[in-house]
């Protein structure tokens, strides 16, 4: 997460409900060892262009349950290796989401945010306080805060580096 | 409010902790029973170990590695990544190792009596959610958290709050306990119990076998659950007796006063259930067969960790004997296991199948994943007895899957279109 403040700011990609973690990365890429080539298929289903188009920095909004399904972690890594800043969903599945902090992706749940986040829009995200703006409508939504171990684990850049940490305190 | 009731999630998970409680919405480390990692072992838990420098398990005799995705490998990388497992086994001497000929990793890890009634049992796949069928406490995490348990055998864990879903009467002739959590899942709703656990009681639940129970249980991540629980029954005691014989256990059961986020009571006598299918693209979209008989198909597969079981093999059998499969339509059986394999060579199900020209292939997750042994290919639609019917899930992206029970897909291979299995009885 970025250092000190816990702001982002990015281009908005919009999804509906149900992004399941095919849509994200599809069970017949899942041999592919290198995370860069993966990543060239991410959301190949719902949207083909996503890969070739999304910058660092961009924001993936969908509706409800996003990332339901499989285990694999790769679906937020290939997010994660694409430079996208952060996921806000209006709720996670809760493998997706735990899988998003293990390796150091932001997932935030706001309620309603397909309703004023619109494709291409600008959006501004304040992690720690949970809350987002669309700059463009100025319009600010208000979503939970994040639980104390996943700020704590995003803070030390994923489960890895949290762990390390944690290893040394104890030894 | 002091709450003093425990539900069987927060009891099997608390003689996991450190204070030997747990509570729903707390966030409590605990001790695993036995990790199962399969081909994500190679292709992405090895490097986090890396990066965490650990060079030793914490319990060879507590891991259980199975290739299955895609047994035999499918191409050069999952080569490679049966490769990788296979050294790592052999470096850390770990003790429980399934290669290509065994089967799926849900099917073989209760089979080799890895799995107890008490047991926190974790794996590296969604759908280990399946051994709660054997009053276990298990659930799913991915390729971080299993590395993390590979280092030090503890997770950390939020104690799920519970749904309770009481279920009584029979299930008719040719509905199976497929039907049965296709409509519950459907009725939750794909996210419907996400975070949460499902436990199911009542006198259908107790009377079910072994596999039936599975299959539920199995499923209960497709309205995502993080886990989904029963108690003991006779089924349960008889194969953990033949299958863990010198395993030390006690049933787990939940407090009389435990908390419930909500109770759900299904009676099927006086609403009898019939066959489910679930349509493209979610495993939620379940409607009643007749809803979409005559759907044309391409293919009909019967396999997976949900219904590749024997008995799921023996109702297809049943159906199949001395019939063909509808010659604009092709089959594919796979067995969930090697021992499943071999009894249905005993029970004569192979040659049934066989001769009425279904494809049987050996047991490996293969289509189930869409990774090999019956892709689908652009415009197709299968009916298949697996769990998920995600867009591109078994093949290409304008392939449609519909989700049924063994019976079903079996009814509906004979006529080339979706069927009602109680027309084929
Ligand atoms: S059979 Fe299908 S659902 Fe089961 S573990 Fe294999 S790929 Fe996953």
């Amino acid at each position: 997460m970025p250092k000190g403040t816990g702001v982002l700011s990015g281009r908005i990609w919009l999804f509906g409900d149900n992004v399941d973690t095919d849509q994200i990365i599809q069970g017949r890429y899942l041999t592919i060892l290198d995370y860069s080539e993966m990543a060239g298929h991410a959301f190949e289903i719902p949207r083909p262009e996503f890969a070739g188009n999304v910058k660092r920095g961009d924001i993936v909004v969908a509706g409800e349950n996003f990332g339901g399904g499989s285990s694999r972690e790769e679906a937020p890594h290939v997010l994660l290796e694409l430079g996208v800043g952060c996921v806000v969903a209006e709720s996670f599945s809760r493998l997706f989401y735990r899988n998003a902090f293990n390796i150091g992706l932001p997932a935030l749940i706001v309620p309603d945010i397909t309703n004023s986040a619109k494709d291409g829009m600008t959006l501004e995200v304040n992690l720690v306080k949970g809350a987002v703006s669309v700059v463009e409508t100025g319009q600010i939504l208000h979503g939970q805060p994040l639980p104390r171990l996943m700020l704590e684990i995003l803070r030390a850049g994923g489960a890895v580096p949290w762990y390390r940490k944690k290893k040394r305190k104890q030894s | 409010m002091i709450k003093l009731g425990k539900t069987l999630a927060e009891k099997l998970l608390g003689t996991h902790t450190e204070t030997g409680k747990a509570s729903a919405g707390e966030i409590v480390d605990a001790s695993v029973d036995l990790l199962m990692v399969h081909e994500v072992l190679g292709s992405r838990i090895l490097s986090v170990l890396e990066e965490m420098g650990v060079e030793k398990v914490w319990d060879p005799e507590r891991i259980l590695v199975v290739n299955d995705h895609w047994a035999p490998a499918s191409d050069t990388q999952s080569a490679e990544i049966h490769i990788r497992n296979r050294r790592f086994v052999r470096q850390q001497g770990i003790t429980h190792f399934c290669d290509v000929d065994c089967g799926i990793c849900h099917q073989v890890l209760p089979e080799m009596g890895l799995v107890k009634p008490g047991d926190l049992v974790i794996g590296s796949d969604s759908h280990s959610t399946t051994y709660g069928a054997f009053n276990a406490f298990s659930t799913g995490l991915a390729a971080t958290d299993s590395a993390i348990i590979l280092a030090t055998g503890k997770c950390w864990f939020r104690v799920p709050e519970s749904i309770r879903i009481e279920t009584t009467g029979r299930l008719p002739e040719m509905v199976m306990s497929k039907d049965l959590i296709l409509k519950i899942v459907s009725d939750l709703g794909s996210s419907g119990a996400n975070y949460r656990s499902i436990e199911f009681h009542g006198l259908t639940i107790d009377s079910m076998s072994v596999a039936s129970r599975m299959t539920m249980c199995n499923m209960t991540v497709e309205a995502g659950a993080k886990c989904g629980l029963m108690t003991v029954n006779d089924a349960v005691r008889d194969w953990v007796s033949i299958h863990a014989p010198s395993a030390q256990w006690t049933p787990t059961l939940p407090d009389t006063d435990a908390e419930y986020l909500e109770t759900i009571k299904i009676d099927l006598n006086s609403e009898p259930l019939g066959p489910i299918v679930a349509l493209p693209h979610s495993p939620a979209n379940g409607r009643p067969v007749s809803e979409v008989e005559g759907v044309r198909i391409d293919q009909a597969f019967i396999g997976s960790c949900t219904n590749g079981r024997l008995e799921d093999l023996e109702i297809a059998a049943r159906i199949l004997k001395g019939k063909r499969v509808n010659a604009g339509c092709r089959m594919v059986i796979t067995p969930a296991s090697r021992d499943t394999y071999l009894q249905a060579l005993r029970s004569g199900y192979v040659e049934t199948f066989v001769r009425a020209g279904a494809v049987v292939t050996n047991s490996t997750c293969g289509a189930c994943v869409g990774g090999h042994l019956g892709v689908l290919g652009p415009g197709e639609t299968c009916i298949s007895s697996t769990n998920r019917n995600f867009r591109g899930r078994m093949g290409h992206p304008d392939s449609k899957v519909y989700l049924a029970s063994p019976a079903t897909v079996a009814a509906s291979a004979i006529e080339g279109v979706i069927t009602d299995p109680r027309r084929a009885a």
